[in-house]
């Protein structure tokens, strides 16, 4: 009898002493769907179109700048969904986005935690997009059937892909697309939508608490706010409600990256606890357990900022590991990619702070460093990479050695 | 009592928790990389690159030839000039390490299908610049295979459309962008990387064995496996595409160049001279070193065996791998699922054996 107790403990122990994931449950009248699929009166409450609005608007947008036919003007008011003296724009070629009044610019370092004290920022990242839309026309069109080199725009190659990089070897397309992914996705998402500033603003938590829907809409306010997230970065996805079978594919930001980094086999879970993250956090919306909510934010937060350092350091390591080959061209598009994941730092969040993990001092000292000299990426060695890409490591659980392979 | 069931106890919690971290064998791996090393660079690799160069040189006579007295005889011998100097590049086309991995020798050489539209514009207009990566489907052997076996109908045909001064300048600066890539690797192996590479002969993954292997596996996969049989028999796009073969225009070397690509990687496995059957330390050496079985039977033993069984799947196939695909596409299918058994034996089990991690992913698409 004595021994068969003792088994019995030690069965146990074996097998709580190696599940590691100690995920509580969620508590018992939190009702988390199967999938992120929410109803009221027998109709969806789940509504994200804006979101979904500027993903496409990007995509045309990063598509166009690959069309040496693109015009400056062109480009500038796919960004800004207007024209130049601010009237109506068509730049898409999607009507649906011709028709909507939103734009990439307007929600571009426009995050209520971030930058609602912080104007002179915000206005220097909106102008940063727009000085690479327009650079990419006056420098790197015109030198379509040049061969670069260091100090001159042109192209190169890439592995047999052809890449058209500035005179400092970087491409814009790239800047744009990837720090779009911080800039706009991940700021809007952890730093706006998430948030306490605009979950809980006015009257949102009594409108929840008492089920006082938006104005003609089957949702509350809260609601919405929290699918709003989940729109930047399921909102392409085919099926929204169950997007995980396709994470990776649903677009050419965060949802893409998202998918790259949980293909990383020591990520590997991570596109999971946030979608899950995600849902659950919903779930206690509907069951008004705001603790719930804010832990899930929280975490998503803390894993959604681990997506843009770990691909930062991924680029940074596969672009020294290519210019160690002699590979220029190989190495320039990882460290285009890089520069525009190490712009979009800035826009993580350290979820016990109400701060990013890299202040502007830090991202801007990363891009000098990468960046910064004469001739950019042509004077780059793998110390200074090895140099930040331990930097951004520092703050995380992570090394560069996981994140960089 | 207590403190022994203690210590069984912690004994146990170790073992159920040690994740099973698939750690190579113990035993010291005493097998002399930098022997290896000097096989590939001297047996292998550089009388490869002589031997091609030499080929180019004769196809820059042939072609000054063909452009100093245009005939249906100076372009015939123009012609095999090309298949010699095609076949030729077949046996170095795996080296993509080192100077030739720095100037994408590849991707400036044989990127196929070519661009005909844009060669028709250059032999119109005379307006190119070879250097450009954009037009790397403009130069090459494909190209090449183009213009002297697909621009016209007829071999007189031929001749008069190459013999206009701007053709024939075009045609030259073809012959002369193949000499001057290959001739650069040739020389930069000769001056400096040939030391660089022997002695880098650690285990870390830009160690020159790892690095090697990984080129040549990423070769196998990619330009052999995929490039010359996988595409054209659409595995990876659903339906069939014979106009990717290789050879397109000349309609008979797709086979000759194959085979070629296949001997020359199943020799550098083997560790075999450069057109000797000598041998030298290698990649099953390197196996057998270890003593790498599968299934109890040894690696080296399958994966050349596996060769084999590629080759002679092979052929079954018709000289132009288009007709073949156009009239009996299964055969290509079959040989491709011969060489992709290799693929798992080489990518995958000698990898393993050999504790070399591939350093390489698909392309990502933007």
């Amino acid at each position: 009898m004595m021994k068969f107790n003792w088994l019995v403990v030690i069965a146990v122990l074996l097998i709580s002493a190696c599940d590691s994931d100690d995920n509580p449950a969620p508590a018992p009248d939190i009702d988390v769907p199967a999938t992120y699929s929410f109803v009221r009166s027998g109709a969806s409450t789940v509504s994200f179109s804006g979101q979904t609005t500027r993903i496409r608007m990007g995509e045309e947008l990063i598509s166009a700048m690959k069309d040496f036919s693109s015009t400056e003007e062109a480009l500038l008011e796919m960004y800004r969904n207007k024209t130049a003296s601010d009237g109506d724009a068509n730049p898409f070629e999607d009507a649906e986005l011709n028709a909507s009044t939103k734009s990439i610019k307007s929600k571009t370092g426009a995050s209520k935690d971030l930058f609602s004290a912080n104007a002179t920022e915000a206005a220097e990242i909106k102008a940063d997009f727009e000085s690479w839309i327009s650079a990419q026309v006056s420098e790197v069109f015109p030198n379509e059937e040049v061969l670069a080199e260091a100090g001159v725009a042109g192209q190169i190659d890439d592995g047999g892909s052809t890449r058209y990089v500035n005179a400092k070897g970087l491409e814009y397309n790239q800047a744009v697309n990837k720090s779009l992914i911080g800039g706009l996705m991940l700021d809007q998402l952890i730093n706006n939508y998430l948030g306490e500033t605009v979950l809980d603003e006015s009257t949102n938590r009594e409108d929840n608490d008492n089920e006082t829907l938006a104005d003609g809409k089957n949702y509350t306010t809260m609601e919405h706010k929290w699918d709003e997230a989940y729109g930047y970065l399921f909102g392409n996805a085919d099926n929204t409600a169950a997007p995980m079978s396709e994470l990776g594919s649903s677009d050419s930001f965060l949802n893409k990256y998202l998918g790259r980094v949980a293909g990383d086999e020591d990520f590997a879970n991570i596109g999971q606890e946030i979608y899950d993250a995600l849902k659950l956090g919903r779930a206690a919306i509907v069951a008004k357990q705001y603790d719930v909510r804010d832990e899930q934010a929280a975490i998503l937060r803390q894993k959604l900022s681990e997506v843009i350092a770990i691909r930062t350091i991924y680029y940074l390591q596969q672009g020294k590991n290519a210019l160690a080959d002699g590979k220029f061209g190989t190495a320039f598009h990882d460290l285009s990619e890089g520069f525009g994941f190490v712009y979009s730092l800035r826009f993580t969040r350290n979820p016990n702070t109400p701060n990013s993990f890299f202040s502007k001092s830090e991202v801007d000292g990363f891009i000098n460093d990468i960046y910064g000299s004469d001739n950019g990426f042509w004077d780059l060695d793998g110390a200074t990479l090895d140099a930040v890409s331990e930097s951004i490591a520092s703050k995380f659980d992570f090394t560069v050695e996981q994140a960089g392979s | 009592m207590k403190k022994t069931i203690g210590l069984i106890l912690s004994f146990c919690l170790l073992i159920a928790c040690s994740s099973s971290d698939n750690a190579p064998d113990d035993q010291v791996d005493t097998f002399d990389r930098s022997v290896m090393l000097t096989n590939w660079a001297d047996n292998i690799i550089i009388p490869a690159y002589q031997r091609y160069i030499s080929q180019l040189d004769l196809l820059k006579t042939a072609a000054t030839s063909f452009s100093a007295a245009p005939s249906t005889s100076t372009l015939s011998a123009l012609r095999d000039q090309w298949l010699e100097a095609y076949l030729a590049y077949q046996h170095v086309s795996m080296f993509e390490i080192g100077p030739a991995e720095s100037i994408s020798l590849r991707n400036y050489t044989n990127i196929y299908p070519a661009d005909q539209q844009s060669i028709v514009e250059n032999l119109e207009t005379g307006d190119y610049n070879l250097v450009l990566p954009s037009t790397n489907d403009e130069q090459g052997f494909p190209a090449m295979d183009y213009l002297l076996f697909g621009i016209a109908d007829t071999d007189e045909a031929h001749v008069e459309i190459l013999s206009t001064p701007i053709a024939s300048t075009y045609l030259l600066a073809l012959v002369e962008r193949l000499n001057d890539l290959g001739t650069t690797v040739l020389e930069e192996w000769r001056d400096s990387y040939r030391d660089i590479f022997v002695s880098n002969s650690g285990s870390t993954a830009t160690s020159a064995v790892n690095k090697m292997a990984n080129d040549y596996i990423f070769y196998y996969e990619k330009a052999l496996r995929a490039g010359k049989i996988g595409i054209p028999a659409g595995v990876f796009s659903g339906t069939a595409l014979s106009n990717r073969v290789e050879g397109l225009y000349s309609r008979s070397y797709s086979k000759r160049l194959f085979n070629a690509a296949l001997d020359a990687a199943e020799s550098f496995f083997k560790g075999e001279s450069f057109g000797s059957s000598q041998t030298g330390e290698s990649l099953a050496s390197y196996l057998d070193h270890l003593s790498s079985d599968k299934d109890g039977e040894r690696l080296s033993a399958l994966i050349i065996n596996q060769f084999s069984n590629a080759r002679s799947t092979a052929n079954d196939l018709l000289d132009d791998f288009y007709s073949q695909v156009e009239e009996d596409n299964s055969k290509m299918l079959m040989t491709y699922d011969q060489l992709q058994a290799n693929v798992i034996l080489m990518k995958v089990d000698m990898f393993q054996a050999l504790n070399i991690k591939v350093d390489y992913v698909d392309a990502d698409g933007d």
